[in-house]
């Protein structure tokens, strides 16, 4: 693909420059609460991308391949495929309505023709097969051209059926359904590095999945109290280790997180690591808890760290180093004396999520008035970017914004109390080997590319 | 984006999200009651200590204006005439223990836009503290730091923590103490709510290391100029006469045990008649519950097992309830009083219809125990005082056995 990233020096955030690709979605003023995204993901290789969204559904864009004739279309994601993957349902033995609303998506690798997919809402995993069918048999024996029987004594000859090519259609067929094994709202799915298992998470519980087995699951963290009185914490991401298929992590409500290994037992109760950076007890609020509570943890490419967010900042961890993270990286610090605010909206019990750069050097996540944010590790440099439909002209490049907090408000700079906070940045995706960002902005997904030099 | 940052404001902010989450799609979200389940405790905290403050400040004032009355020899006069509670049999000091003379303004109403009855359970959730904080001194929980700061009620002079959160508040010099009961008699100064406000430490509610109130053995003298309340020993056996005179007539409440809610515990699948906010068979289990008649001393938990419905039929499940009912060694009630709750039925259950307000009341009383770890777990309703006021009889019930969130899952 065009742009650095490829091989050699990678280039970090801030040497590139984002352009604006596209934008999927409806322009109209009024979301339809069905229509705003939850959940955002490329898969192995990048030309894929998924969106779920509150409805149920879940639309894959395909990268088109780069076209000499078509230069201009340097790789731009259509529409592959869309499907309903999760209805609404409603519990009777528990009175219990539960969403249809997709909270993740992740990708199985490749190693067929076919793509297959985990999608979740609050209580089910169901796996998909993605599937292209190009070609259709003609010439049947049995049956005529319109699939009806054919009268077997009017068969007088027989031959053998041919393919012939045929629009592309994309079929998306249920392979797998996870069902009734979480209490609590699923929170997350991560596949490991195995490639036959994966795990989910909810409030309280962590399961062990086989890929093809749906009647069983293995509860391999608790943190259920015997007396839910006493309840404290409550898990609010998990994920695999990239290379290592025992380790895994998950972060806590409470702002710790712990690293654990299948191998030291049977359940992983008690952790192998435990990451918590102590609290400042200089800052403490009445929202301490809320805004300390781990919305995304994310393993690095390289296994090496992880990346946990938080409300106000973003963290990078060294798995060697449990006392403090490496680098921390404010988000939106601003927003520190707003929190009551926050609280009175519920703004603050959003749950932004945070990703890696494909070669690590760089972190993103989102924040609000439709802001993201990107740091490059390297430089140590961040910036803060806008996705809206006033920067949409093709291939225009993105302009750093910046967030005034004082009274003295520079031009172009937006002052805190302009923000917006209904349009917020929750879920970011960063293609795994190149540069190109999808960025779901409610109901809208923009796409940006790194601009050739 | 200014809001009001104090803690009255944010209470009720928390509650009414609380409220709300009942009828979101998708069920009740565990994370996010827990962090608002937070808000509300530092809240709380907060508002509790500089009440007790208040208090503490205006305790002062009057006994220095009774010893000047007493020096000069003047006929006392009524402090207390300006009573925003009205319910008849309220004590002069208790209602000045209100919500509304707390804060030290009249005007505490109008600038309040709250309705009256939050302000109302309020006052009814510090009456709830309080009563932990006689069952921590009599039991010294074995974690949280309401335990060291349930030794604190007598002697020296107030004193507020430093500590963050942590606001181990001793009651004035000299003032009257658990046990005593707030009778509307004396025209002197009020006495204060006995003992100190919990200190209800952030974030760790088992780090009592947090938590320096400095513990003091009970059933201290109290004070002179309020002996004329009757018995001053040891705090429970008196505390019925606080809290007898503390709470509006029982009219105020409507009827014991009336309304009924039912909550399902989601992984044990336990139903549970809760009625009034709090459990029926815990109610009635205590010895005086007006309703049921005399029953077990304890909470009767374990006895309560015959009240709950499994929610299928045949399948006895570990509920989550014995471990409560280990602790209390609770004899089995008789089977009468437990009749009520055999009409309690799954099939009956309704949402809870009841206005706002009882809702809002329900749920401040569960808060009021359920903010996990903080309060003790120790049930010890034998040693309650005997409410005359069912709505007590559930605060106290539920101090113990909380379980928010399961009463949380069938809102």
């Amino acid at each position: 693909m065009a742009g650095a990233g490829g091989g050699g020096c990678p280039a970090g955030a801030n040497d590139l420059q984002w352009c604006f690709s596209q934008v999927k979605g409806a322009i109209d003023e009024d979301v339809a609460e069905a229509d705003i995204i939850s959940t955002v993901e490329f898969n192995y290789s990048g030309d894929l991308l998924a969106t779920g969204d509150k409805g149920g559904r879940v639309v894959i864009f395909q990268r088109e391949q780069e076209n000499k004739s078509r230069p201009h279309s340097r790789g731009e994601y259509n529409v592959y495929s869309t499907f309903q993957s999760h209805e609404p349902e409603f519990d009777y033995l528990k009175s219990l309505e539960i969403e249809e609303k997709i909270n993740k998506i992740r990708w199985l690798p490749q190693q067929n023709a076919a793509q297959f997919l985990l999608s979740t809402n609050d209580k089910t995993i169901k796996l998909w097969k993605i599937s292209e069918r190009d070609k259709r048999a003609e010439g049947y024996n049995l049956k005529d051209e319109d699939g009806r029987l054919r009268d077997p004594f009017r068969i007088t000859a027989l031959r053998v059926p041919i393919l012939k090519p045929m629009d592309l259609m994309v079929e998306a067929s249920p392979r797998r359904i996870f069902a009734n094994a979480h209490t609590y709202h699923i929170n997350s799915i991560s596949v490991n590095s195995d490639h036959e298992t994966y795990l989910s998470a909810d409030d309280l519980r962590i399961n062990l999945w086989h890929l093809e087995i749906t009647d069983r699951s293995f509860n391999i963290v608790d943190m259920k109290p015997a007396n839910m009185e006493e309840l404290t914490e409550v898990i609010t991401a998990a994920e695999f280790h990239p290379h290592q298929c025992n380790v895994f992590v998950h972060s806590s409500s409470k702002g710790t997180t712990r690293l654990c290994d299948m191998r030291s037992s049977a359940l992983c109760d008690t952790h192998s690591k435990f990451f918590e950076e102590p609290e400042d007890p200089s800052s403490r609020s009445f929202f301490s808890e809320i805004i300390s509570s781990i919305s995304d943890v994310k393993f690095s490419h390289s296994g090496r760290y992880m990346m946990t967010r938080d409300y106000l900042s973003v963290k990078v961890w060294d798995l060697n180093m449990e006392s403090r993270p490496v680098e921390t990286h404010q988000v939106h610090e601003y927003l520190r004396s707003k929190l009551c605010s926050l609280y009175e909206n519920d703004c603050i019990f959003d749950k932004f999520e945070c990703c890696w750069s494909g070669s690590d050097s760089a972190i993103m996540t989102g924040s609000y008035n439709n802001f993201f944010r990107m740091f490059d590790r390297n430089t140590r440099r961040d910036v803060t970017l806008e996705a809206s439909r006033e920067n949409s002209k093709p291939r225009a490049s993105l302009k750093p914004r910046k967030v005034c907090t004082g009274a003295k408000r520079k031009r172009d700079e937006i002052s805190v109390d302009s923000l917006d906070f209904s349009k917020k940045i929750l879920h970011t995706a960063w293609h795994p080997a190149g540069n190109v960002i999808a960025v779901a902005a409610t109901n809208n997904l923009y796409i940006f590319q790194d601009k050739v030099n | 984006m200014e809001c009001a940052l104090d803690a009255q404001s944010l209470i009720s902010i928390s509650l009414r999200k609380i409220h709300s989450s009942r009828t979101q799609r998708g069920g009740i979200k565990l994370h996010k009651n827990l962090l608002v389940s937070y808000v509300l405790r530092n809240a709380r905290q907060l508002y509790l200590s500089e009440r007790y403050a208040e208090l503490y400040r205006r305790q002062q004032q009057q006994q220095q204006q009774q010893q000047q009355q007493q020096q000069q020899q003047q006929p006392p006069h009524h402090q207390h005439q300006h009573l925003a509670y009205a319910a008849p049999g309220i004590p002069a000091s208790a209602a000045d223990f209100g919500p509304l003379q707390l804060g030290g303004c009249g005007d505490a109403e109008a600038r309040e836009p709250a309705p009256r009855h939050q302000l109302h359970q309020l006052h009814q959730l510090h009456q709830l503290h309080l009563q932990q904080q006689l069952h921590q001194h009599q039991h010294p929980a074995p974690r949280g730091c309401a335990a060291a700061a349930a030794g604190a009620p007598a002697g020296g002079a107030g004193a507020l923590s430093e500590l963050p959160g942590c606001a181990a508040l001793q009651p004035p010099h000299g003032a009257p103490h658990r046990g005593q009961p707030l009778e509307p008699l004396q025209p002197g100064p009020a006495p204060l709510p006995p003992p100190a406000p919990a200190a209800l430490c952030p974030r760790d509610p088992r780090a009592s290391a947090a938590c320096s109130a400095p513990s003091v053995p009970p059933g201290a003298a109290p004070q002179a100029a309020a002996a004329a309340s009757p018995s001053t020993s040891p705090a429970p056996a008196s505390s019925p006469g606080f809290y007898r005179g503390a709470y509006p007539a029982p009219s105020d409440f409507g009827v014991h045990c009336s309304s009924q809610t039912t909550v399902l515990d989601l992984d044990t699948h336990v139903v549970t008649t809760v009625e009034n906010g709090y459990l029926h068979q815990d109610c009635c289990a205590s010895a005086h519950c007006p309703c049921c008649g005399q029953g077990a001393p304890g909470p009767g938990l374990a006895s309560a097992a015959g009240c709950k419905r499994k929610y299928y039929p045949g399948q006895e499940e570990e509920d989550d309830d014995d471990e409560d009912a280990g602790d209390l060694e609770a004899e089995p009630p008789g089977v009468a009083p437990f009749a009520p709750c055999k009409r309690a039925r799954f099939e009956d259950f309704c949402p809870d219809s009841s206005p706002d307000a009882s809702n809002i009341s329900n749920l401040i009383s569960i808060f009021g125990s359920g903010f996990s770890g903080l309060v003790s777990r120790q049930p010890d309703s034998s040693e309650q005082p005997p409410p005359l006021n069912g709505q007590l009889c559930a605060k106290q019930a539920l101090a113990s056995l909380g379980a928010w969130t399961r009463a949380i899952v069938a809102f």
